[in-house]
C-alpha cells in the first residue's frame, strides 16, 4: 500500500503547474516568434532560397563566403557598429542631461516635458517622411537657414542624404531624436529614485556638482543606466526601418546597416539565402548583449 | 511514408514559407486566397492618380456583368515585390497581382498565360517587341506575365534654359550634355543641377544609368544570356557619365527617390532630367510656373549612334498558381486589354497599349489593327486632349517605340536582371564611377563580379541561359 501524499506535496505540485501554465503564454511567444525564425535564418542561409520559389538545395557556406567578400557588407557591418555606438552614446549624455532638467521646477516644465516625449510616440514612418525634407538635398530647410544665418556662403550646399558622411550623420541624429525620450524617461525614473538624503550627505562631505554626478548618483544609478543602454543598443543594432525610409542604403549602398541590407538582398532583390545569411551575423553581437542584459537586469532587479 | 529525405525538403519549404513570411512581414498583410465567384487583383497605385479613380470602378463593373465580385486593393510601387514575396510564401493573397518591370523572379508561381496572348495576338495583332520580353522568358519558354501596358521614357528639358544657350529644341545626343550643362550653369545660375540625371538607388535613376550604358554600346547580357558588363563599352559609359557628373551634377542626384527629380524639374532647379509625362502632368494640374518651359525630347544618341531609352514603366500581370480563380483572372486580363483605350485616356496619355492593335476601331481586319491602333494613339499624342500648349508637345510619344527597349536588352527580361535592377548594381557602379569613389576600371570589376554571381545563381536554378561567353 502506497503512502498517502503529503499536502505540501500536493501544493507543490500545483504551484508548478500554475508556474507552467503562467510561463507558457510567454514560452509560446518566444519559441513561435524569437526561436523559430532565428532557425529558420539559420536554415536558410545555408541554401539558395528565392523569394519567388518554395524550391532550394543546400549550398553549405557559399553566401557566407559571398557576402563576407563583399563590399557593400563589410561596409554594413561597420555601419551597424557606428550607428549603433555613435547613437547610443549620444543619447545617454542628452538623456542624463534632460531628465537632470526635467528633476528641476520650472515654468513650462510640462510642457517641455510633452515635446520630449513627443519623438517617441510619433511613427517613425511619418516622422522620416518630414525629415527627408529636412535633409532634402534640393530644398533642405536646414541648409536655407545656415545660408540665411551666413554658415554657408554663395555656391555651397550641405547634400544630406547623397554625402556618405553626411548620410549617416542624418541617420544618427534622427535615431538620437528617436530614441531620446525612451533613455531620458528611465535616468529621470533612475534619478528621481536617489534619496535626497544621500545628496545631501555628499554635500555636506564637501562633494562638489561633478564628483556628486560621477561618483555619487552615476554609481548608484548604473544598474538602470546599463538597462537602458542595452535596451538601446539592441532596439538600434536590428532596426532596419530608419535606412530604409530615409537613405534606402545610398549613396551607393554606402549607408546600409545589416537589418536594411538583409531587407535588400533577401526581400526586395529575393535572394532570400543571402538575406538571411547578412543577418545572421546579427546574432554573435546581440548574444553578448542579451547576456549581459540578462545579468545587469538580475543585478539591477529590475526584471 | 516519408523518407528522411522528403521530410527534410517538405520542412525546408515550410521554414521557406515561414521566414519570407516573417521578413516581409512587417510592412504585409495577406489575406487567404478567394472563392470561386471572387477576384481579388492587387495593383500599383499609379503615378496619375486618376487612372486608379477609372481602373476600380471598370473592374467591378466587369466583375458585375460576369457575375464575380472583384477586389481591388492598391499598394505603393516599392511593396508590390515584398507584397508578392508574402503572397508566394503564404501561398495565398490575391489571385492576379501587377508588377512594374520584371515579374520573372516569381515564375515557378505563376500560370503560363501563353492562351491568354494567343487569344489577344488574334484579336489585335502582335504585342510590342518590348512587352513580349518583359513576360516571356525564352529559357523555359514561359508566357508568365501579360503586360497591358508600357510607358516611354522622354527626355524632360526646360525650354528657356536650353534657348538661352543655344539649344531651343533641346539636347539630342549625350554629348549634348556635357557641353550645355556648363553654359547652363552660367546663363541661369538659380538652377542648381543643370542636368538631372539620378544616380541613386531608385526606379528612375536604374532606367537612367541604363539608357546611358546601352547608347553605349554595352549592355548586361547578351542576348542569350551571357553576363557581358565587363567591356570597353561599359568603361566607356562610365568615364562619360563621371565627366558629366564633373561638369553638370551634385551630390544631390546620388540621394533622389522617384519623386525627386520631378521635383527639382518642376521647382526649375534642373534643366534636364528622364521622366515619363508623369512630372508634367503634376505641374499642368497644379498650373506650376514651369509649364510653359516644359517640353521633350526623344532618347539621347551615344557616340556610337545607338539612341534607346528603357521603358519607363511596363506592367506585368501575373495569376499565381495558388489562385482558385484562374480562369476568371485570364478573362478579366483579355479585358483589361480590351479597354486599352480607356487606359491610356484615363493616365492622361502615360499608359501606352502594348497591344497597339487594342487601340483602333473594333471593325478594322485584324492585320490593320496594330497600324491603325497606332494612328489613334499618334491622333492623341498630336493633339493633347488634356490641354497641352502647344497642344502637339507630346506628339514625340507617338514614335517613342523604336527608340524604348526593356530590361535586359539586347536579351529577355530574366530574373537575373531582375536582382541586378532591385538591388542597384549597375546605379551603384555609375555612381562610384561618377562620383570618385572608385575608379571606372574598378566600378566595373565590382559589379561585373556581382553581376556574375546573380547569373550563375539562377542559372543554377534553370531560369536564365547563357554563361558559355560569360567576360
Amino acid at each position: 500500500m502506497s503512502p498517502a501524499p503529503h499536502a505540501g506535496d500536493t501544493l507543490r505540485r500545483a504551484d508548478r503547474r500554475l508556474g507552467v501554465a503562467m510561463l507558457a503564454p510567454a514560452l509560446t511567444y518566444i519559441t513561435l516568434l524569437v526561436a523559430l525564425p532565428f532557425l529558420l535564418a539559420l536554415f536558410l542561409s545555408l541554401t539558395n532560397s528565392s523569394a519567388g520559389s518554395l524550391d532550394f538545395s543546400f549550398v553549405g557556406l557559399q553566401n557566407f563566403r559571398s557576402v563576407i567578400s563583399n563590399p557593400v557588407f563589410q561596409r554594413s557591418l561597420r555601419n551597424t557598429f557606428v550607428f549603433t555606438l555613435v547613437s547610443q552614446t549620444v543619447v545617454i549624455v542628452l538623456g542624463n542631461v534632460l531628465a537632470r532638467a526635467l528633476m528641476k521646477p520650472f515654468f513650462g516644465k510640462s510642457v517641455a516635458r510633452f515635446l520630449i516625449l513627443m519623438p517617441w510616440a510619433a511613427p517613425i514612418s511619418l516622422a522620416t517622411l518630414g525629415w527627408l525634407w529636412i535633409y532634402d538635398s534640393t530644398f533642405s530647410v536646414i541648409n536655407w537657414l545656415l545660408l540665411v544665418i551666413g554658415w554657408l556662403g554663395p555656391g555651397e550646399w550641405y547634400y544630406w542624404l547623397g554625402d556618405t558622411t553626411l548620410g549617416m550623420i542624418a541617420i544618427i541624429t534622427i535615431h538620437v531624436w528617436r530614441m531620446l525620450p525612451f533613455s531620458t524617461v528611465i535616468l529621470l525614473a533612475g534619478l528621481t529614485s536617489i534619496p535626497n538624503e544621500v545628496r545631501e550627505a555628499a554635500a555636506i562631505d564637501g562633494a562638489g556638482m561633478l564628483a556628486r554626478i560621477f561618483q555619487v548618483e552615476i554609481p548608484i544609478m548604473k544598474p538602470i543606466l546599463i538597462v537602458a543602454l542595452l535596451f538601446g543598443v539592441v532596439f538600434t543594432f536590428t532596426d532596419m526601418s530608419l535606412v530604409y525610409l530615409l537613405t534606402r542604403g545610398g549613396p551607393y549602398n554606402s549607408t546600409h546597416v545589416l537589418a536594411s541590407l538583409a531587407f535588400q538582398d533577401g526581400v526586395l532583390g529575393g535572394d532570400v539565402g543571402r538575406g538571411a545569411a547578412v543577418a545572421i551575423f546579427l546574432v554573435p553581437v546581440l548574444v553578448v548583449l542579451a547576456v549581459v542584459m540578462l545579468r545587469a537586469s538580475r543585478r539591477a532587479e529590475v526584471i | 511514408m516519408q523518407t528522411r529525405r522528403q521530410f527534410i525538403v517538405r520542412g525546408g519549404k515550410l521554414v521557406a514559407a515561414g521566414v519570407a513570411a516573417t521578413a516581409a512581414g512587417p510592412t504585409i498583410f495577406v489575406r487567404d486566397a478567394t472563392a470561386a465567384g471572387q477576384l481579388k487583383i492587387l495593383q500599383w497605385s499609379h503615378f496619375v492618380p486618376a487612372y486608379d479613380k477609372w481602373f476600380d470602378p471598370f473592374a467591378k463593373e466587369w466583375g458585375a456583368k460576369h457575375g464575380v465580385e472583384v477586389t481591388v486593393d492598391h499598394v505603393g510601387f516599392a511593396d508590390v515585390v515584398p507584397r508578392a514575396t508574402a503572397e508566394v510564401a503564404a501561398q495565398a493573397g490575391h489571385d492576379i497581382h501587377m508588377f512594374l518591370g520584371l515579374a520573372s523572379a516569381f515564375e515557378e508561381h505563376v500560370i503560363d498565360l501563353a492562351d491568354v496572348v494567343g487569344t489577344l495576338e488574334k484579336k489585335y495583332g502582335k504585342q510590342v517587341e518590348l512587352a513580349r520580353r518583359s513576360t516571356y522568358n525564352a529559357f523555359t519558354q514561359k508566357q508568365f506575365a501579360l503586360s497591358d501596358m508600357w510607358v516611354p521614357d522622354p527626355g524632360n528639358f526646360h525650354k528657356a534654359a536650353w534657348t538661352k544657350i543655344g539649344m531651343a529644341n533641346g539636347p539630342a545626343t549625350y554629348e549634348d550634355l556635357v557641353k550645355a550643362a556648363p553654359e547652363i550653369k552660367k546663363a541661369m545660375p538659380q538652377i542648381q543641377i543643370p542636368i538631372g540625371i539620378g544616380l541613386s538607388q531608385d526606379i528612375d535613376s536604374n532606367m537612367a544609368v541604363r539608357n546611358i550604358l546601352w547608347c553605349h554600346g554595352g549592355s548586361i547580357q547578351d542576348k542569350d544570356g551571357n553576363v557581358v558588363l565587363n567591356s570597353p563599352e561599359t568603361l566607356a559609359a562610365l568615364e562619360y557619365t563621371k565627366r558629366l557628373y564633373s561638369v553638370g551634377m551634385n551630390q544631390a542626384v546620388l540621394s533622389w527617390n522617384a519623386a525627386s527629380n520631378n521635383q527639382a524639374f518642376n521647382a526649375q532647379q534642373t534643366a534636364y532630367i528622364l521622366n515619363s509625362i508623369s512630372a508634367y502632368r503634376t505641374a499642368q494640374d497644379n498650373k506650376l510656373p514651369v509649364l510653359d518651359n516644359y517640353f521633350f525630347t526623344p532618347a539621347l544618341k551615344g557616340p556610337t549612334g545607338i539612341q534607346l531609352a528603357s521603358e519607363h514603366v511596363m506592367s506585368g500581370y501575373v495569376v499565381w498558381k495558388f489562385s482558385k480563380n484562374q480562369d476568371v483572372a485570364k478573362q478579366f486580363l483579355v479585358a483589361l486589354v480590351d479597354a486599352s483605350r480607356d487606359s491610356m485616356m484615363a493616365s492622361k496619355l502615360y499608359n501606352f497599349p502594348s497591344f497597339y492593335g487594342a487601340a483602333a476601331e473594333a471593325n478594322t481586319p485584324v492585320d490593320k489593327k496594330a497600324d491603325a491602333g497606332a494612328a489613334w494613339i499618334a491622333a492623341q499624342c498630336n493633339k493633347d486632349p488634356f490641354g497641352s500648349s502647344p497642344p502637339d508637345k507630346l506628339a514625340l510619344l507617338a514614335k517613342a517605340l523604336p527608340w524604348s527597349t526593356n530590361l535586359g536588352y539586347p536579351g529577355y527580361g530574366n530574373p537575373a536582371e531582375g536582382e541586378i535592377f532591385d538591388t542597384f548594381v549597375i546605379t551603384d557602379m555609375f555612381a562610384k564611377a561618377a562620383t570618385g569613389a572608385l575608379s571606372p576600371k574598378d566600378a566595373l570589376a565590382e559589379a561585373n563580379t556581382r553581376a556574375k554571381q546573380i547569373f550563375e545563381k539562377w542559372r543554377q536554378k534553370k531560369m536564365v541561359g547563357g554563361g558559355g561567353k560569360d567576360k
